[in-house]
């Protein structure tokens, strides 16, 4: 899965982030919010890949945990290079890695669904 | 209880509230008889529910048997995470008794959590989250474009917001103590974050985080706004507050967010799986519960119906399943205890609970 930034151009796919609970419910965000890597810049889908290999996205048994007050629940989906899977995770996340892919996916994602709302 | 009374004596003479007041305010001979009666009781939960009277912590009782003044300090850490998705933060920006730094986020926090413990201690002699003095720790600027706060069980955490839509979460002096008060609600009733007694969770935290706004800024029940995160969307966003406890439903309505989901009413009860059983949604009912019986009351909220609504969340009877009847009853049972059974505050109280279709 690892990919040097030559052939960072050659990484396709897609994620996704479906973002629950936080301080409030916003009906308005209360839905799945999707990139394709076609969108991204090489270093961004660089990044992605990056960090879903260094937390092992693909391979990691994502731990049972309850929700605390106001923490959110990610439900995370990536495509990368025909390789799928989909977990959730909820805050705070461990593992560091994953932690900031959540964050990445979830800012690539988000401004692309807020500009489509406005 | 009566039958140890050679060494509960002034207990079984005095409820425990009383010997509180003496333990606080006697001359040293006083406190330290009414220090001891209340430190030998292994059962002090109990003794809440049966007088609904404040108990201080056990460092407070330390230090009033040392014959100390009732001070103790929220010792606060707050931290910095630098916008990296992690808490704690890696950097220590301010402890306790700290000169104010010149990053907005960590003073706010930093006073949000003084004034917060400020509100239980002096109103409910509560010393912190666990009543013994736990330190408050925050961590601030976690992560980027993070809309959103949370307790992780051992801290605050806070968001700087997008700056499109959101301010920083620390802006909201109700949000902090929102935060706080999940600690407390994690220490007492322990109530499970799901369905309605997930949104008592939730209410609990907005009606202290209201009543700890209120009192630092002076407001009787009938002044105050009763918004909950009143400054946090920018100018962008058309709303308010993220939710409204004098009217639920009412706080936003904005293309991007959508409308406020919050029902004020039974009748409008939202059954959903989404929000963990729609803790923010339906906590509106709760909400406007506490918010009638407190304008009916009257005077400072934090007073009379803030103390209801505190030994009620101490009430061992208050468990990790209460629903909102559950709930009722027992702020209607603590309002009769502590002011009695034909009180104003008591018919306010049932007459909130009655008005918003939960009784």
């Amino acid at each position: 899965m690892e990919t040097s930034s030559a052939d960072a151009n050659a990484v396709t796919g897609e994620a996704s982030v479906k973002v629950e609970g936080g301080i409030a419910h916003f009906p308005g965000r209360a839905r799945k919010q999707m990139v394709s890597f076609d969108e991204l810049d090489p270093p961004q889908r660089q990044e992605i890949a990056s960090l879903a290999d260094e937390g092992g996205f693909f391979t990691c048994t994502p731990a049972l945990q309850a929700t605390r007050p106001d923490a959110r629940t990610y439900t995370v989906c990536l495509t990368i290079n025909e390789q799928s899977r989909e977990i959730c995770l909820t805050e705070p996340i461990a593992d560091p890695a994953l932690a900031k892919l959540v964050s990445v996916v979830r800012r690539l994602s988000s401004g692309r669904a807020a500009a489509g709302a406005r | 209880m009566c039958s140890s009374a050679h060494r509960h004596s002034l207990h079984c003479i005095l409820p425990p509230y009383i010997l509180s007041r003496m333990a606080e305010n006697g001359s040293p001979d006083i406190r330290e008889k009414a220090m001891r009666t209340l430190l030998v009781d292994p059962t002090i939960r109990i003794i809440r529910a049966s007088t609904a009277g404040p108990v201080t912590g056990t460092i407070a009782r330390r230090r009033a048997a040392a014959g100390n003044i009732l001070t103790p300090s929220p010792l606060r850490t707050i931290r910095d995470a630098g916008n990296a998705p992690e808490a704690p933060g890696a950097i220590i920006a301010r402890r306790e008794g700290d000169p104010p730094t010149g990053d907005v986020a960590v003073n706010e926090a930093y006073d949000g959590l003084g004034a917060t413990f400020d509100l239980f201690w002096e109103a409910y002699q509560r010393n912190s989250i666990d009543d013994a003095g736990l330190p408050l720790d925050a961590t601030v600027h976690y992560d980027q474009d993070y809309d959103n706060a949370f307790w992780d069980g051992t801290q605050m955490v806070f968001g700087d917001g997008d700056g499109e839509l959101f301010n920083r979460f620390t802006i909201s002096l109700d949000i902090i103590a929102h935060e706080l008060t999940h600690g407390v609600t994690e220490k007492e009733a322990g109530l499970a974050y799901y369905s309605q007694s997930g949104a008592l969770n939730e209410s609990i935290s907005d009606v202290f985080g209201s009543l700890v706004k209120q009192r630092m800024l002076g407001q009787s029940a009938d002044e105050a706004d009763w918004l909950i995160g009143a400054g946090l969307f920018t100018a962008a966003v058309n709303g308010a507050a993220l939710r409204s406890m004098v009217a639920p439903g009412t706080a936003y309505d904005d293309p991007v967010l959508g409308r406020d989901p919050q029902p004020g009413h039974m009748d409008d009860y939202v059954r959903t799986n989404e929000d963990n059983g729609g803790v923010h949604i339906n906590s509106g009912i709760p909400n406007r519960a506490f918010q009638l019986a407190a304008v009916t009351i009257g005077g400072f909220a934090w007073d009379k119906a803030g103390r209801i609504w505190y030994n009620a969340l101490l009430d061992p009877n208050t468990r990790a399943n209460t629903d909102f009847a559950g709930f009722a009853r027992i702020t209607i049972q603590v309002a009769e205890r502590l002011y009695g059974p034909d009180s104003a505050e008591a018919t306010a109280v049932a007459d909130g609970w009655r008005t918003v279709g939960v009784i």
